[in-house]
């Protein structure tokens, strides 16, 4: 009686489509839109999740606030698979879609591709999860920040706690082959000689590293007496940490931020124990007193959430900040506009995000603190205290 | 209704484009070339422009893949040399575009010489092989050979200028990248009208044969290497205009694959095919972005829920072409043009 002819399902699909494009039309005309391209799918899509949920919690506890001077946060956001054309392709879509200032790039290869677009175009401002140290340089970059310490600064955070706790300590790098995992090797050198640390060797692994046993047996001849992971997320860190133990290697593993996510560490288990590295925020979990921002996150996602969650919600909380600021000023949302106001940031209270008040005096927050995984606890604990550092 | 088309000379026999209505589509679809940018906003005309700059290489990669049978994953590797090339004249000696980009397809020609010496000896999935280790070596030097190539962090290109004009938007490398690409894609289609292409076709059939007819094996797969490379050198040279910045990352193993599926889901040995293949497999994937976005007033976090499955069906859609279409999408389009050919009468 009814069969599907071709006619009726073309016909089928006009109807979806005519229903769906008054749907999509919903969104309010004064919004203001933070864009976004964002790893859904591929290598980084663990974090890209994470993140899109942390923009999406603070957008919507500022919706509920009020907004921005009675104007509604909006997040547009589209997949990257994590790829540079797949992403400039977004931010054209997104950008001729909506009016945006504000955006969030997903990779050091975006940022460096859309750079002279964003300088040439003058009106947004760029957060992202790249914390590439060639993007913090207020010069070069007028319109990028970060939402964290680069990886130059991260290292430095790492060389001032070991400095502190080990003085003339001797430390190997363990690089991955990438140009993220290259990006601080010159700056950790110049930090180590000014700390009087002693950088005892450099390692390059390839990044898709499986067997490190060569690698190990460096670190064995070397002795040192911290090792200083960058490049990688997990892998081949279990690896090389199980391999050392078991050549009764007395040295102490560190990471940086993308390595640090406690989840990952759970299901590496006991090696895994005693693994340090810099966190710009807080954990979850982490319960010290005086954090209402953390007391929210939890209350309103009762499981755990990564890092990324963390980097999303700090950026969105930076971008919505330099957007108050410049319009309590009745100014026009620019680029240098925005920019200008994320710079008076000065003493700002994150809400116990970030353990110590920021500021922000170029394009990254120079903050940090030192983390030890505890595998008993499944938890990162905290060595150190909020440590900043000023170039 | 086309009843057959009467070739009274040679001229006619050798012709491009030998019907009628062909000549009308092509000068169509010419015209919608020079008009698509004034209708399209930055979106489409980067994608459009993406896609332009795909066909060069995936046309390159044809000639050398779908014509003379060597398969080859090094084709984005050339478009590596091909973009450090323009990138470091660029920089060091600001030379005109038309000259980089020249040097571009040389320079990449040169290496892609290289790079084919092995395939006297070796054919086949061991030629591919080759290729791949050919890739590595030379993303090895990209990041080692710090003077020229920037090390890992690579070499931001200024914008190109043509008589003055800085061409900074999609608009004005629309002007660039598309009469290079028509002319690219011009050359490959008249080279198969020549001794050469059809040197090529014969080395692909039977090389043996070939070269019993007298074709100097080692000469024609080099050149046939050269020839890709050359292509793929200047749409290398291209993307780095339109990038602005490369890095030993810009052009991974990846892209290679995404190429050789260019031309294996287009067809392979027609010269619509390469063309297809590139436009499908650089738009498709932005299309299903559309019906994630049309589901999404009726599912929360689309977004996130429906991303991965945009993947999942791309690949689909790819293994749904081999299976259905192992001619490729060209074959689609020569099936349409049968139907026509004698329509309305028969259908």
């Amino acid at each position: 009686m009814f069969s599907l002819t071709r006619r009726r399902v073309t016909g089928l699909m006009a109807g979806v489509a005519l229903v769906a494009g008054l749907g999509a039309a919903q969104a309010q005309e004064d919004d203001i839109v933070i864009g976004g391209s964002i790893p859904l799918t591929g290598v980084f899509a663990f974090a890209g999740v994470a993140i899109e949920a942390g923009m999406q919690d603070y957008i919507t506890q500022v919706n509920e606030a009020g907004g921005i001077g009675g104007r509604n946060l909006r997040l547009a956001y589209e997949d990257t698979g994590y790829k540079v054309d797949q992403s400039v392709a977004v931010f054209n879509k997104l950008t001729s879609q909506d009016e945006i200032h504000l955006y969030y790039g997903d990779s050091t290869g975006f940022a460096k591709t859309i750079a002279p677009e964003l300088n040439r175009m003058g009106g947004m401002i760029m957060g992202g999860a790249s914390f590439a140290s060639e993007l913090n340089d207020p010069e070069e970059h007028p319109y990028m920040f970060m939402a964290g310490p680069d990886y130059s600064e991260m290292i430095a955070i790492l060389m001032e706690y070991i400095a502190e706790e080990t003085p003339g300590a001797k430390i190997v790098l363990v690089n991955s082959d990438t140009e993220f995992g290259r990006d601080p090797i010159e700056s950790s050198r110049a930090k180590a000689a000014e700390l009087g640390l002693e950088i005892v060797e450099e390692i390059i692994t390839p990044p898709t590293a499986v067997d490190v046993s060569t690698e190990v047996l460096k670190l064995r001849r070397a002795r040192p007496d911290y090792t200083i992971f960058h490049g990688y997320i997990l892998a081949p860190l279990p690896e090389f940490m199980t391999q050392a133990q078991q050549l009764g290697l007395e040295t102490k593993f560190m990471g940086t931020f993308w390595s640090m996510d406690s989840s990952i560490w759970d299901s590496v288990g006991e090696p895994a124990d005693g693994f340090m590295g810099v966190m710009p925020y807080r954990y979850y979990y982490d319960e010290e007193a005086d954090a209402p921002t953390m007391a929210k996150i939890r209350e309103m996602r009762p499981d755990y959430q990564a890092t990324g969650y963390m980097q999303g919600y700090l950026s969105a909380m930076l971008m919505a900040e330099s957007a108050r600021r410049v319009l309590d000023q009745g100014q026009e949302l620019t680029g240098s506009n925005l920019k200008a106001a994320m710079n008076t940031i000065e003493d700002f209270d994150t809400g116990g995000l970030i353990g110590i008040p920021i500021s922000i005096p170029g394009n990254s927050v120079p903050v940090g603190r030192v983390y030890q995984y505890s595998a008993a606890e499944k938890k990162m604990q905290p060595v150190s205290d909020w440590i900043t550092v000023t170039e | 209704m086309i009843i057959g088309t009467a070739k009274e000379t040679y001229r006619a026999d050798a012709a491009l484009l030998t019907t009628q209505p062909q000549r009308v589509w092509m000068a169509i679809f010419l015209a919608a070339l020079l008009a698509l940018p004034f209708v399209l906003d930055a979106y489409w005309l980067y994608l459009v422009c993406l896609a332009m700059i795909n066909v060069g290489a995936a046309t390159g990669l044809n000639i050398l893949t779908g014509y003379t049978g060597l398969v080859s994953l090094g084709q984005a590797a050339f478009m590596a040399v091909g973009a450090y090339t323009v990138a470091w004249l660029e920089r060091e000696l600001g030379t005109p575009m038309l000259v980089n980009l020249t040097a571009a397809g040389g320079v990449a020609a040169a290496v892609g010489v290289l790079v084919g010496i092995p395939s006297l000896r070796v054919k086949g999935l061991y030629l591919a092989i080759a290729t791949i280790a050919a890739s590595f070596i030379l993303h090895f030097v990209f990041v080692h050979w710090v003077p020229v190539t920037g090390g890992a962090s690579g070499i931001n290109v200024p914008p190109a200028t043509f008589f003055g004009v800085e061409l900074v938007t999609y608009f004005r490398l629309y002007w660039v990248i598309l009469p290079v690409t028509a002319l690219m894609v011009l050359g490959a289609a008249n080279l198969f009208r020549t001794r050469i292409g059809r040197a090529f076709i014969a080395v692909r059939d039977r090389d043996i044969s070939a070269e019993v007819l007298g074709i100097p094996l080692l000469r024609y797969k080099l050149m046939s290497f050269g020839i890709a490379s050359f292509y793929a050198g200047v749409s290398g040279g291209l993307w780095a205009y339109f990038f602005r910045v490369v890095t030993p990352e810009s052009f991974p193993l990846l892209a290679s694959i995404f190429l050789l599926a260019a031309i294996i889901v287009g067809g392979m040995g027609t010269i619509l095919g390469g063309i297809i293949g590139a436009i499908f497999m650089t738009l498709a994937p932005e299309m299903l972005r559309f019906v994630v976005e049309w589901v999404s007033p009726w599912v929360p976090g689309a977004g996130t829920l429906l991303s991965p499955l945009r993947t999942v069906v791309f690949g689909a859609m790819i293994v749904g072409f081999l299976v259905f279409e192992p001619q490729g999408i060209a074959e689609i389009v020569a099936r349409v043009r049968r139907y026509f050919r004698l329509w309305p009468f028969r259908t």
